[in-house]
């Protein structure tokens, strides 16, 4: 992954830590879904309910309604658990990948508080036609069909992706020396995204992408309930489009988005919950850039949302407003960038916090930047919070709260590698975050918890060349201390300690290398202690899984290229448990075959 | 070299940073008990399989967090909701493991797994041989044989049944979600009559005069309140509503000569059998504890209140003399919900 000032969030973003997923990365993930991306390649700790199974996260030890996922700029966490389930998200949704760290609330509203993930389709114009046609079997009963087909010319950027996923899971497992396989875990996946992106003149573009979504899964049972026969079905629609109009002093952007996510819960067969949001948003964004490095934007976003349950006994409506502005400064040199951004919303008649982000990097030798950013956070409550029967409430307030981070990034050579680091202080507090705790007759959430979370990031990258090989090393590791800071009942242990389950401390290896049409990596990822109580008596066991993948491209024809995949995953067979009592699979082997044709067409 | 500075600058921040994150083991040894003690029984978190049984000696006051993993080397299961002791054997009921595991009750070594309830919550002896396990979801009782440790029979009843007592020979059996009580004919295995009552029924008990008395949660249009029902012409003696429909008087039980009645209702109130109207003050205030479970020594009375706290770490109990003070506290297990005394 590369450190990256991203055009369009340059002016905002000064001093804050934001990574692209670089080509490699995202190419190695192009069949998997972010919560992989993630737990690979990322400090994000990606809980994991079982293979297959929900995947949420934790992003600088926050919550996972503290990172906003963002897709082509609009947040797709659910408005009625105000979480997203990262192993719904396949990357083939969308053609590139960022990590946005630290707060963005300023940026990108309620939610985005630990971190942002940004999911974004881009335009391929003057690529001519491309085809990507792919296939794989995994253990477990794992197959995966996916075809993406892309079309560019000067004017047109057309693009539409499909694929189809099923697995059994049906892995065995040891308890108490007892094999056990597990049952109730197969899975279906489909979906299909159609991209259209259309110049106009010299200076305007238009854009739709649609992206529907159909998952079908089992609940497995876990390790010590009798049995589950569970079922859990979502089925998205997602609609974005917008308009744009560019020059070199200006930029407008009028875009809008549509989602509607049904989930349908069968505890067994014959019993269906079924619940469904609905999420309109509309945004307009100005912004103007001058010769001597001042670029000023103004913008306006309105969402609203509904939804339907059999736990809200009306259809909840929510309608949030929100006006943003940003400055930013580079100074002739570039020594210098500077940002500003504030934001204020108003959900239904309320007025949230009023949020801002200031943020300067500098350039203080060759090769290396500091930098540092604040900002205020907050999170609106969400609809189950606020309109679940019995318990919801609709006086909650936002959990609202500060972070600031500092540090610093750069590279050198050493002899004949090429050294790239980066390295990451972070604190964060927030106020009245939100439990749901219990009452007299029933449960309601309350804004009890003060948490205190911070840390250390660090990535190290080293590079170099052997005759003809390539080599590429990445070590990341990451330090989380996120602490309750405020006592709840009279014999609450959980002051001071770490919240559950977010591990201490995390790491990644990763190897890999390159020789002609061969490449292979080896990567290891250590997930520390993570504690399954608040006053951290208990927990589950750190575990390091292993991967190695070997690739080999075989040329077909002049312009078509097929790409042979082997992948073993859990090498050392470890038996862990991200999720106390959800058993994780072993060793586990998928191998793939990917078809790819590039017409590569040279611009006119 | 002018990057050191930097790299040393980020290496200090990294030592400062650290904090040890090995928590401490948990103790292990197994722990026999003495002849007069009292069980609390630790629901655990649902599908979390972290129930336990924790123990406490008055005599010496010496608490012990778990007794069945030390024994057994194994898990116990999901959700503990009962503690019966009956002919020398424990019977352990656990709701989302759909099983009762039989222990020895000095040693906690399991001697027997009784498998196949849908979601058990309680157990009933009503024999030397002979037990009935109430059902969330099943709708029926379970017979089951307590020589052969198998399930023989079910006696179709009720929604989802709860707790359950035996009088003569007769059980009645309260249920959640239906305003019932039901009277099971103990020789026959079959369902004889049923008794209304407020919706909601969570817990029996029977008092000095032989009455059975029921606290019902309510919900779906009737008030919480607690029943006086005569157990031989099966009818409603009495009925003591509550004021509002937030209130909820469960964890109902009596003292030793049960002559006292006491129940949550956020806080622990007592009432004496003869009263003619609920009390009106707390006996022990929560005072911002989350009460969870009761029990009244029936030795000398003191009573036992386990506060759950969060919920996701280990509860306290704390301990209370007959006349109400406090004598103190130690720690349980994951929430615990219930007393068994011996």
């Amino acid at each position: 992954m590369h450190e990256v000032r991203a055009p369009r969030l340059v002016g905002t973003t000064a001093g804050g830590k934001l990574e692209l997923v670089d080509s490699a990365t995202y190419a190695r993930y192009s069949t998997s879904d972010l919560a992989s991306l993630l737990a690979n390649e990322s400090p994000v700790f990606i809980k994991s309910y079982g293979l297959g199974g929900l995947a949420t996260s934790s992003f600088r030890g926050g919550a996972s309604q503290h990172t906003a996922v963002l897709w082509n700029g609009f947040n797709i966490q659910s408005p009625m658990v105000g979480q997203t389930d990262l192993s719904l998200i396949p990357l083939v949704a969308a053609s590139e990948v960022r990590i946005q760290y630290g707060g963005g609330t300023a940026l990108w509203g309620s939610g985005a508080v630990g971190g942002s993930i940004l999911l974004n389709n881009k335009a391929q114009y003057d690529e001519g036609l491309a085809v990507d046609a792919g296939a794989r079997v995994g253990s477990f009963g794992e197959m995966r069909e996916q075809l993406r087909i892309d079309f560019g010319d000067a004017r047109w950027s057309l693009s539409v992706a499909a694929f189809h996923q099923a697995a059994r899971n049906d892995f065995a497992y040891e308890v108490n020396d007892e094999r056990r396989q597990q049952r109730n875990s197969q899975l279906e996946q489909r979906g299909v995204i159609t991209q259209v992106h259309r110049r106009i003149g010299a200076h305007q573009q238009v854009h739709f992408v649609h992206w529907y979504q159909l998952s079908d899964r089992r609940i497995p049972a876990t390790l010590h309930e009798a049995m589950s026969e569970a079922r859990q079905e979502d089925e998205s629609q997602r609609f974005t489009g917008g308009w744009q109009y560019n020059t070199v002093k200006m930029d407008v952007h009028v875009r809008g988005a549509w989602f509607d996510e049904a989930l349908w819960w069968h505890p067994t067969d014959v019993i269906a919950d079924r619940s469904r949001a609905r999420t309109a948003i509309a945004e307009v964004e100005l912004r103007w850039r001058s010769a001597r490095g001042h670029a000023i934007g103004f913008g306006a976003n309105s969402t609203q949302a509904t939804a339907v349950s059999t736990g809200y006994t009306d259809e909840p409506r929510q309608g949030r407003n929100a006006l943003f502005a940003s400055y930013g400064y580079q100074h002739p040199s570039e020594r210098w960038i500077t940002s500003a951004s504030i934001r204020q919303e108003r959900m239904d008649a309320r007025w949230m916090p009023v949020t801002a982000t200031v943020g300067a990097e500098h350039v203080l030798l060759p090769g290396w930047r500091v930098k540092g950013s604040a900002s205020r956070v907050y999170r609106v409550p969400t609809f189950n919070d606020l309109y679940w029967v019995p318990g919801g409430d609709r006086q909650l307030l936002p959990e609202q709260g500060y972070a600031a981070e500092a540090g610093a990034v750069g590279e050198e050579r050493v002899g004949c590698v090429r050294l790239e680091g980066e390295g990451t202080v972070f604190t964060r507090t927030i106020d009245d975050w939100i439990l749901w705790s219990p009452g007299p007759a029933y449960w309601s959430p309350m804004n009890l918890m003060r948490v205190w979370s911070r840390g250390v990031e660090a990535r190290v990258t080293a590079k170099w060349t052997g005759g003809r090989t390539r080599y590429a090393a990445t070590l990341r590791t990451n330090h989380v201390v996120s602490t309750n800071q405020q006592a709840r009942t009279p014999d609450d242990a959980s002051v001071d300690r770490q919240l559950i389950y977010v591990p201490m401390y995390s790491g990644q290896l990763r190897v890999g290398m390159e020789r002609g049409r061969a490449s292979a990596s080896l990567a290891g990822t250590y997930t520390g202690y993570r504690y399954t109580s608040t006053d951290n008596r208990s927990y589950l066991a750190p575990f390091t899984l292993w991967n190695a993948r070997f690739t080999y491209v075989l040329k077909v024809g002049e312009r078509g290229d097929l790409l042979l995949d082997l992948r073993g995953d859990n090498l050392l067979a470890a038996n862990y448990q991200v999720i106390a009592d959800r058993p994780m699979p072993g060793r586990a082997y998928r191998a793939g075959i990917t078809y790819r044709f590039k017409q590569r067409r040279t611009v006119p | 070299m002018m990057m050191r500075p930097l790299f040393v600058l980020l290496l200090t921040v990294l030592v400062i940073g650290c904090r040890k994150d090995k928590p401490e083991p948990p103790d292990g040894t197994p722990v026999e008990v003495g002849q007069r003690g009292v069980y609390i029984t630790n629901e655990g978190n649902f599908q979390w399989g972290n129930a336990s049984v924790s123990y406490f000696d008055p005599a010496t006051g010496a608490a012990t967090e778990d007794l069945y993993q030390p024994a057994n080397s194994e898990a116990l299961g999901d959700v503990l909701q009962q503690m019966v002791l009956h002919e020398g054997r424990g019977y352990l009921v656990l709701n989302n493991s759909g099983k009762v595991v039989v222990v020895d009750p000095h040693t906690f070594t399991r001697l027997a797994t009784i498998t196949g309830f849908p979601s058990p919550r309680a157990l009933l002896p009503v024999s030397t041989t002979k037990a009935y396990v109430s059902d969330l979801s099943a709708g029926r009782l379970s017979v089951v044989d307590l020589v052969s440790n198998s399930m023989t029979g079910s006696i179709p009843c009720g929604q989802w049944t709860e707790a359950m007592v035996r009088i003569g020979d007769e059980a009645f059996v309260t249920d959640q979600s239906r305003p019932y009580v039901y009277v099971i004919d103990i020789a026959t295995d079959q369902l004889v009559d049923s008794i209304a009552v407020a919706r909601g029924g969570n817990s029996v008990v029977v008092d000095a005069d032989g009455l059975l008395w029921v606290a019902c949660g309510g919900g779906s249009g009737t008030s919480p309140a607690l029943h006086r029902i005569d157990p031989d012409s099966h009818t409603v003696q009495a009925t003591f509503p509550f004021a509002s429909g937030s209130d909820s008087p469960w964890r109902l039980t009596a003292n030793g000569d049960a002559t006292m009645l006491h129940f949550l209702n956020e806080h622990v109130y007592r009432m004496p059998i003869t009263a003619t109207h609920l009390p009106t003050s707390a006996f022990i205030a929560a005072n911002g504890r989350n009460f969870y479970g009761l029990g009244v020594d029936p030795n000398d009375g003191t009573v036992y209140v386990a506060d759950a706290i969060d919920y996701v770490q280990r509860g306290v109990v704390l301990r209370h003399a007959a006349d109400g003070s406090f004598i103190g506290s130690f720690h349980a297990g994951r929430i615990p919900g219930g007393f068994v005394f011996r």
